[in-house]
């Protein structure tokens, strides 16, 4: 018979507030197999735990029950103090007597009461049927997996493979870098973008630590913490990279006209291309859905001959290339590479993505002197589609009057509710690179709020009020089109409290931040769900922050939200440093909660194989008859299998059927 | 000029005048750029508190915004008590009232002031006092004073004196009031 | 003790009751008050502060010259003239080139502001040379029983680092109210104390708006405080106070008269003063008051 000691927690007044837990304490005492109940105030605080610890040592007891919060932030230091007592970890039982009782029922302190000893009851009967069981331990493979190559993305990798770790860097696009390389200058200190990311970019590229997989995309992971198994495709790049020095004669050479992603489709790119000139690496590719295969030069094909000359018709870019890199008769898959790494942990960083302006209908977006901020970025950049020269989409005129107008698509239940936080400082800043390069350009930024809360932020809001950037409160209602390629901006100014009208050459949009395209879909494939508003949800807001819900896969920049440079690259760190952990261990604890399969009386029918989610289970053939087996290493002890088993025969430790009918009878009666 | 009616229809930013600004920090307005709108001084302004369409916060976002004709077009600066409470409490240092002044020298300038400042400055000039009255004299005596106070007005070499500093100030240049050299 | 007396506009020519109070009560209480011969307005804040901020120092600095030559402190009765005089100086002890214009006007006259003079409220001046106690130990008659509600005036609080006697908390001001129980008042508080009045330029724009705000503040005193006497701490307080509750019974917006007098007319009185010379001018039937000041 089990002697099981129960002891309830007040957590102050956070359970005591709304249930009776002296009444609670006298039920559980009389419970079957209870020789003991205790109340105390703070149960996970060291007198708390040193009850527990005495009662046993004192031969009292051999289980445990705690009626106290939750398990996710407390089971651990109870097992804790069960095995610093003398026994098993694993014959502790807790009853969330908190978040499940009295947190919801806070009015009803009766109803509260009585659910209390339901809940106790259920875990009491449950103790009785405890087993002692032990942890195992899986080897950890010391590599990780980065995926994103933006700013975030780069400062995990570096400080991983700093640390002597291997690590692996899946960009999809052909250069890391992300939006910050698409940026002019940066705030609060108006460095040059280029100037203090590039350094990053080549040491990115360089280090011996990193293999760098740039074209390529995550498509499968499989396996838990020490031991992901990720399928990458690199995607085809149609040139050989081995061969490719990045001279550009290729691109010089082709005919094609694509709309430049990187200069926000302000002008145009070659079908083959070199994302900018600071890529890393700087290598070409070749979009072959705009390619227009020159001389009839398909992927794959040999050359036609000159009839005259008995040469071979080459297709410009191949013709161009000196190093023989760009190969069209080659054969490639266009599919790409799959290749697969096995690595212990995985940092996302997969940045985001700021929205387009053809949403906002309000906003005449028809009109090419409507631009977003991102645009602007490009325009302003020397590397952009006008050399760093302010000039307006429509004719290339200098504007004289540009209109900022912020929350666009944030603070808006059309498409985001959230603020995305960068945009107030954003605007500040283009408003001041033009104002103090062009002190007679008059500058008006339409705002709802001023968000400037950051080191150094409001300093740099005051400079620019005193450039005389016109900043007024008004949420802007209205872009109409003039005549002579200008703008009406129709706002009220709030303050003044009246409807304003203001002719502009140039509106500027502050779209919002947006998550990254499939973000949702890459989060699915390692188990992380999104947040309502579409970002990778941490393990917990303040706590946890770079912690997903899945052991191993931390999180960072702004793929969990939005956030500015200082931000996401101190999140990258706080990431890469959470990822280093196990990796420096060399081993991870794996719960012995899982399941076991009766391999005498399995069928070997298979439903099983077909359920796991984490492909944990197998039909193996011995002597001659088929059943399943299940991957200790794999299984995350989810119990879809014991759930479904028709035979009944597989048994999820912990959780075991005599232990969940005991529960259920308790919750019942 | 009216205090009453708040702002014309639409006010058309276009056509702000972004000289305003620079006029109103070199008339004494130097701190107008630190104003963020918070509105602290128009939560304690009487000229909010009574009601005026044009009270320190209200002037400093239309200066900001240029909008000089609806200034000038109205008379709330006017009645602005220099009570200075604002400056007492404003957490960015602008001294609200002090950008009410600048206004007011503005308006001056433009020659938008009330026939009471007109007064009051042509009183000050002939008299040393901008509130002189002429009957006053009984009254003091009726209390006990003499007919007129150690001031301007029983020294009349002082009020010269008064005059011909007043000639050597701003006010002389904007020919707002007559000044001519006594005599002259 | 001697002190430079500046009497201003309005105390000179609309309360003249008001100067021959001052004039009686320092003497009264052992100060000589020199008549600063030749000094001129302020300048007065819709004159030469709206003109430009020389003019303005220059007029002020004037003034300031006349009471320097002699060594003396200013002391003003009015806070018009105490806020107009003491910004003009903290003007120009804090921005050297607007000294420098000012003095490049008044070399011609042979002055030269220093600024070596300090701009004093009446009472506060009373307050910190002579203190409360020699108040008390002065006055013939005591203002023992009368309820009084303050009227400090926004002048003479505001704005705080212009002054050279400051209180120590300018939004719950304690000087005037020490002052009166100095007399033997019982001062009584109500929430809008520091609310302005709407006298001055307010008053002379728009009458209409300014008698809102001092039916605000007379209806807050009444219902708070219901005090027998209003006294004010500023000349123009005074008069606003003492002339407008007629304009507000006409119209229905109150329905009672409390009478109103500056702290020195009741000084004044208390040290033995001629009730007819030093209120003999007020609007508002302050003889009941008076009697029972003077018995």
């Amino acid at each position: 018979m089990p002697r099981i000691g129960v002891y309830i927690c007040h957590c102050g007044e956070n359970i005591a507030g709304a249930v009776n837990v002296e009444e609670v304490r006298k039920y559980a005492e009389q419970l079957p197999g209870v020789v003991l109940a205790r109340n105390y105030l703070f149960m996970c605080s060291d007198p708390g735990q040193e009850l527990i610890k005495q009662d046993i040592r004192n031969g009292l007891i051999d289980r445990v029950v705690v009626a106290a919060c939750t398990p996710r932030t407390h089971e651990p230091i109870f097992r804790k103090a069960v095995e610093d007592g003398g026994l098993n970890k694993y014959l502790l039982e807790m009853a969330n007597i908190r978040d499940q009782d009295s947190w919801p029922h806070w009015q009803d302190k009766e109803g509260a009461t009585e659910k209390a000893k339901k809940l106790v009851a259920s875990a009491v009967a449950k103790a009785a049927y405890l087993e002692p069981l032990e942890d195992r331990f899986v080897e950890v493979t010391r590599a990780s997996l980065v995926v994103g190559g933006g700013v975030s993305g780069m400062f995990a990798a570096l400080d991983l493979a700093n640390m002597g770790y291997k690590v692996y860097l899946v960009e999809k696009n052909p250069s890391v870098g992300g939006n910050m390389a698409k940026l002019d200058k940066t705030f609060p200190t108006n460095d040059c973008s280029a100037c203090i990311l590039t350094p990053i970019m080549v040491q990115v590229g360089t280090h011996p630590n990193i293999e760098l997989l740039t074209y390529s995309e995550v498509e499968s992971v499989e396996g838990s913490v020490g031991n992901f198994k990720v399928k990458v495709r690199k995607k085809q790049t149609y040139i050989d990279w081995d061969k490719c020095t990045g001279c550009g004669d290729c691109v010089n050479a082709c005919p094609a006209k694509v709309p430049n992603e990187f200069n926000e489709g302000m002008n145009n790119r070659k079908a083959i291309y070199i994302e900018f000139p600071q890529a890393v690496p700087k290598r070409a590719v070749v979009d072959i859905e705009h390619c227009l295969n020159c001389a009839k030069r398909v992927m794959g094909t040999q050359p036609r001959i000159h009839s005259k000359t008995g040469e071979p018709i080459l297709a410009p870019c191949e013709k161009a290339c000196k190093t023989g890199a760009c190969d069209r008769s080659r054969a490639y898959n266009p599919e790409g590479e799959l290749i697969e790494l096995n690595v212990g942990t995985i940092i996302i960083a997969t940045g985001y993505k700021v929205m387009d302006k053809e949403p906002f209908k309000e906003y005449s977006p028809q009109s090419p002197n409507v631009i977003t901020a991102m645009q602007l970025e490009r325009i302003l950049s020397a590397t952009g589609p006008t050399d760093g020269q302010l000039k307006r989409p429509s004719d290339g005129e200098k504007p004289k009057t540009i209109a900022f107008i912020s929350c666009v698509g944030s603070r808006d239940k059309r498409f985001h509710t959230y603020c995305s936080k960068v945009c107030c400082m954003y605007m500040l800043k283009e408003a001041r690179l033009i104002k103090e390069k062009y002190p007679n350009i008059n500058i008006y930024i339409f705002f709802i709020d001023v968000r400037t809360g950051g080191k150094d932020f409001e300093e740099y809001y005051n400079y620019c009020r005193n450039l005389g950037i016109r900043m007024l409160r008004g949420r802007v209602g209205a872009v109409d089109e003039l005549p002579g390629d200008r703008l009406r901006v129709r706002a009220f100014d709030v303050d003044l409290g009246a409807p304003v009208e203001l002719e502009a050459d140039l509106v500027v949009l502050a779209t919002a931040i947006e998550p990254a395209p499939a973000l949702e879909e890459l989060g699915r494939k390692m188990g992380i769900t999104c947040g309502s508003e579409g970002f990778l949800k941490e393990l917990h807001t303040k706590l946890y922050p770079v912690e997903t819900s899945v052991k191993g896969i931390y999180i960072a920049g702004c793929a969990q939200g939005p956030k500015d440079i200082p931000e996401s690259v101190s999140q990258a760190r706080a990431a890469s440093s959470a990822a280093a952990v196990p990796l420096t261990l060399g081993k991870v604890i794996v719960e012995p909660l899982i399941s076991e399969v009766n391999q005498r009386k399995c069928s070997g029918c298979g439903t099983c194989v077909q359920l796991c989610p984490y492909s944990a289970i197998s039909l193996v053939e011995d002597k001659g008859k088929l059943h399943s087996k299940i991957d200790e290493a794999l299984c995350a002890g989810c119990g879809i299998c014991a759930a479904a088993c028709p035979s009944g025969v597989i048994t999820l430790h912990g959780f075991t059927n005599t232990q969940i009918f005991a529960q259920i009878k308790a919750l019942a009666s | 000029m009216t205090n009453e009616q708040a702002v014309a229809d639409i006010i058309n930013l276009s056509e702000g005048d972004s000289s305003l600004a620079n006029e109103i920090r070199e008339l004494g307005g130097e701190e107008l750029l630190e104003c963020i709108q918070c509105a602290k001084c128009a939560a304690a302004c009487p000229l909010a508190l009574a009601g005026f369409s044009f009270f320190n916060k209200r002037v400093i976002q239309a200066v900001l915004m240029g909008l000089r004709d609806a200034l000038l077009d109205d008379s709330s600066i006017w009645a602005c008590q220099s009570c200075n409470r604002c400056t007492e409490i404003c957490p960015r240092e602008v001294n609200p009232f002090e950008i009410i002044q600048a206004m007011r020298r503005v308006a001056i300038r433009e020659f938008a002031l009330p026939t009471l400042s007109i007064e009051g400055l042509k009183s000050l000039y002939d008299t040393g006092h901008a509130v002189y009255l002429a009957g006053a004299g009984n009254t003091r005596n009726k209390v006990g004073l003499p007919e007129k106070p150690p001031s301007t007005v029983a020294n009349p070499e002082a009020l010269k004196e008064l005059q011909a500093i007043l000639r050597k100030t701003a006010l002389a240049e904007l020919g707002i009031i007559p000044m001519e050299e006594p005599g002259v | 003790m001697k002190v430079g007396f500046f009497v201003g506009c309005n105390t000179a020519f609309n309360r003249p009751d008001l100067e021959q109070a001052v004039r009686y009560a320092f003497p009264a209480l052992g100060i000589e008050l020199d008549n600063l011969e030749g000094q001129s307005c302020c300048p007065s804040w819709g004159t030469m502060p709206s003109v430009d901020v020389v003019g303005w120092c220059v007029v002020g600095a004037r003034n300031h010259t006349i009471a320097e030559e002699k060594g003396l402190d200013i002391v003003t009765v009015c806070g018009s003239c105490y806020g107009s005089l003491a910004e003009s100086k903290y003007k120009m002890d804090t921005h050297p080139e607007i000294k420098e214009q000012v003095n490049n006007i008044l070399k011609d006259f042979g002055r030269e502001y220093k600024g070596t003079s300090n701009v004093r409220l009446t009472f506060y001046y009373l307050y910190h040379e002579l203190g409360p106690d020699k108040i008390k130990e002065a006055i013939k008659y005591k203002l023992d029983g009368l309820k009084v509600a303050l009227q400090p005036g926004c002048h003479t609080l505001w704005p705080s680092k212009v002054y050279y006697d400051k209180e120590e908390d300018p939004f719950h001001p304690r000087v005037l109210k020490e002052m009166c129980e100095a007399l033997g008042a019982t001062v009584g508080h109500y929430t809008r104390l520091i609310d302005c009045c709407g006298m001055g330029a307010m008053r002379s724009t728009d009458m209409e708006k300014s008698l809102k705000l001092v039916e605000r503040k007379l209806l807050s005193m009444k219902s708070e405080v219901n005090p027998d006497l209003i006294v004010t701490g500023c000349s123009s307080c005074l008069i606003q106070l003492d002339t407008a509750q007629e304009f507000l019974r006409n119209s229905k917006k109150i329905n009672f008269e409390i009478p109103v007098l500056h702290y020195m007319q009741v000084l004044a009185l208390c040290l033995g003063a001629d009730p007819e010379k030093v209120t003999g001018l007020a609007k508002t039937n302050v003889k009941p008051i008076i009697e029972r000041i003077v018995g």
